[in-house]
């Protein structure tokens, strides 16, 4: 026991296997089925993700019970890590992990025996429908609902904002299933099989001009009943508890996909000259790609320690979504200086001739204006931060007015 | 991968927080800056019976040859305090200079500074405030010393002066006893209580085995003790930031306004939250550029790193820090000024600009 640093051999031995299967198998060349949205997890494609399952990658840290390898912990990180400095389309692995955990945590005996082999294979993907019209930061506004009928359970409701959901296979879904003491009481979480009769999923276009997000509206879908994820009435409770962790494994792999921007802006420099003189020369330019890889660096080792919180079983209390705030503003801070870099030609559409970079700096710009909302925003996980972290009073219930 | 300091490293940080809350509480630590007095000799020799002072030194000189990263968690501690320049410049900076001697250098002067008996100061910044690349002082053995340096933490106290100069084609470092009568002192008062001088050398004589290291090679030397002094620098304001914070939480706590303590406003729990985030951060840069020493790994980008980011975040969480405060933060008798300022004075031995484009290099820009 001592501060280190170091991975490990065993995790960069690992790391050097995964450098090697990129090498043999150029991200590039995989068909892409769904937007790349910036958070450094890169585009969709489900060839990929075949890909990956092919390597046993999936599942590796699964318990042999499910059908696992037990490898270790690090070995998931060194993979996202990985995957994110080579820019490869993994989209959809964050959202099958989230799912096979939460599965393997509290789903039933058939959700395992169905889908986690599926999620394994890369046969799987998923999407949440967590917000709604009405419910966005507050949650628990929401107000799709679910019946049982027979051994099933019937939905209705509209869900949005669900990330790749009209290309994914299910969608988790929460929905209340009771009126309880209390509006945290009384909502389930359910597995919602994409091609459902009653689902209809419209495509919502973003600023870039692509697809990520879609609606879906729910009329009368039917659900198993053992498609029921966790315990009935209790979603509400066991989402939270797991959020906390998904904020880390939806953001761990943004100090590397930003150091993957920085490295493309800093060829840039090197690459071009603007008046006569190298950008790569001109002191404000180098000392603000200085300051900008200082603080990628800042949060790939703060992510790093709560990685190693999550190995070592440490509860995190705030930790993941000050990770969260400050990667993505991060982001947002090398998306910015990236514009500015590029100077007029960063306006210019991705397919014009003339665009640097074929326009990843723009894209990759306006992607970063939603990673500070979805997920928690910036607002809401700052205010996590103060009363988990620092154990400020919770607004509006400090001391009484003239106490 | 592991983040838990080792149970010696605790017990460490244990001690510290306990003697320093005892010798040098905030009220003491602003008394001493009022009035411009400096570290009392006793502490110096307390802290020294506790091993700090020999932490750097080796074991067969009375020191313990410690790691950096113990010397970043009680220099945490001291920053936390808001103890004085000393404990950095004298322990972990002219000592890594000292151990690069020869060893007759060696034994003349660590086992006294190890025991508290002596300690060192540096002499580089010129009176036009430049550091390592602007040494203008010459010095050739066999000659003498004549000139001006500034900016010398202690100099009326100290035992021994390490004077970086030009000379023999490069740097050379030289040893000079502080009491030499070619050595003149005159004070300047600062800020935050360092008691910094102008020190004047008249023909101070440069004799071959005053020189450290090679005559006209003493820059790696230099720059490799400085490295080590930024490290623990940055770890000092990380600790002094810390302490910022856990006032700030606390006032925010307790102070009522509008019925309410403002600490359940959501424009001051974001404005905490952005402190312990750049507290955190911070420190994690620090550990890795301590840890990176210590496994002999390259560690000068980490270095540049640590103290440009904690340099910046340090005053940015001080500046904060006094907005929540409110008008209580403006008054001499809050802490929050001393400690603003402790940050501020650990900060411009930083030369930000150097280390970002140390950083500049490393990430590959022509």
């Amino acid at each position: 026991m001592s501060i280190d640093f170091a991975l490990g051999a065993e995790a960069e031995a690992f790391a050097a296997e995964v450098r090697a299967w990129l090498a043999a198998n150029p991200p590039e060349r995989f068909p892409i089925d769904g937007m790349d949205a910036g958070y450094g997890s890169g585009a969709h494609s489900r060839p990929f993700l075949q890909a990956l399952a092919a390597q046993g990658w999936i599942s590796m840290t699964w318990p042999r019970a499910f059908g696992g390898a037990e490898r270790a912990f690090w070995t998931k990180l060194v993979l996202l890590e990985e995957l994110a400095l080579a820019g490869a389309p993994f989209g959809p692995l964050t959202g099958c992990d989230q799912a096979a955990d939460a599965i393997m945590a509290r789903g039933s005996e058939r959700l395992a025996r169905e889908l986690l082999p599926r999620i394994a294979r890369g046969d799987a993907t998923f999407w949440q429908g967590f917000s709604e019209p009405g419910a966005g930061s507050d949650l628990l506004g929401l107000t799709t609902e679910a019946r049982r009928d027979g051994d099933d359970w019937v939905i209705r409701g509209h869900k949005i904002w669900s990330s790749h959901a009209g290309i994914s296979s299910y969608g988790l879904v929460i929905a209340r299933t009771a009126r309880g003491a209390s509006r945290s009481d009384g909502l389930s979480m359910f597995v919602v099989d994409s091609t459902s009769p009653g689902m209809e999923i419209r495509p919502i276009v973003s600023l870039t001009g692509g697809v990520y997000h879609y609606e879906v509206f729910l009329d009368e879908v039917r659900v198993p009943g053992d498609f029921l994820l966790g315990t009935e009435h209790q979603g509400f409770r066991e989402l939270l508890q797991s959020l906390d962790t998904d904020r880390f494994w939806g953001r761990f792999y943004k100090a590397p996909a930003l150091r993957r921007v920085l490295d493309q802006l800093v060829r840039h420099a090197n690459a071009t000259s603007r008046g006569g003189a190298p950008l790569s020369r001109d002191a404000y330019v180098r000392r603000t790609l200085a300051e900008l890889a200082t603080d990628i660096e800042a949060l790939r080792l703060y992510f790093y320690r709560i990685g190693w919180m999550l190995a070592e079983q440490v509860p995190t209390r705030y930790e993941t979504a000050l990770g969260k705030v400050f990667a993505d503003e991060t982001g947002q801070r090398v998306g910015a200086f990236g514009l500015e870099l590029l100077g007029p030609h960063a306006a210019l559409a991705p397919d014009s001739p003339w665009a640097p970079l074929g326009g990843a700096i723009q894209h990759f710009y306006l992607t970063t204006m939603g990673h500070t909302i979805a997920g928690g925003t910036s607002e809401v996980l700052r205010t996590t931060v103060a009363t988990r972290g620092l154990e400020l009073p919770r607004d509006g219930r400090g001391v009484a007015r003239g106490a | 991968m592991d983040f838990r300091p080792t149970d010696q490293q605790r017990m460490l940080a244990a001690v510290a927080r306990d003697f320093l809350d005892k010798r040098w509480p905030l009220a003491v630590a602003q008394d001493v800056a009022r009035d411009g007095r400096g570290l009392p000799n006793d502490v110096w020799r307390e802290l020294a019976a506790l091993g700090w002072a020999g932490l750097r030194v080796p074991g067969d000189l009375g020191g313990s040859e410690a790691s950096l990263l113990d010397v970043v968690l009680l220099a945490e501690e001291m920053g936390r305090a808001a103890f004085p320049a000393r404990y950095v410049t004298s322990a972990v900076v002219a000592t890594a200079i000292i151990a690069a001697g020869t060893s007759a250098q060696r034994q003349r002067v660590l086992p006294a500074m190890s025991a508290g008996d002596r300690f060192a100061t540096l002499a580089l910044a010129e009176p036009d405030g430049s550091g390592p690349d602007g040494i203008a002082l010459t010095a050739e053995v066999g000659r003498t010393l004549d000139g001006v340096k500034r900016f010398v933490l202690d100099a009326d106290a100290a035992d021994h002066v390490i004077v970086a100069a030009r000379g023999g084609g490069g740097v050379t470092l030289v040893l000079v006893d502080a009491r030499h009568p070619g050595v003149g002192v005159s004070s300047t008062t600062t800020m935050a209580g360092d008691r910094l001088f102008e020190v004047t050398f008249a023909g101070v004589p440069v004799r071959a085995d005053d020189v450290i290291g090679p005559a006209g090679g003493g820059r790696a030397i230099l720059d490799e003790a400085l490295a080590h002094g930024a490290v623990a620098r940055a770890a000092e304001i990380v600790g002094t930031a810390q302490r910022i914070l856990d006032l700030t939480v606390e006032h925010a706590k307790v102070r009522v306004q509008s019925g309410r303590p403002i600490g359940a406003f959501q424009a001051i729990q974001h404005a905490c939250a952005d402190l312990l985030r750049d507290v955190e951060t911070a420190r994690g840069l620090v550990y890795h550029a301590a840890w990176r020493v210590d496994a002999g790994r390259d560690a000068a980008t980490a270095i540049a790193m640590a103290s440009a980011y904690a340099g910046t975040r340090g005053l940015a969480v001080a500046r904060r820090a006094h907005q929540i405060f409110g008008a209580m933060g403006y008054s001499a008798e809050h802490p929050l000024h001393l400690l603003h300022k402790r940050i501020h004075a650990a900060s411009v031995e930083s030369d930000r600009a150097a280390h970002l484009d140390t950083i500049a290099r490393a990430i590959g820009l022509a």
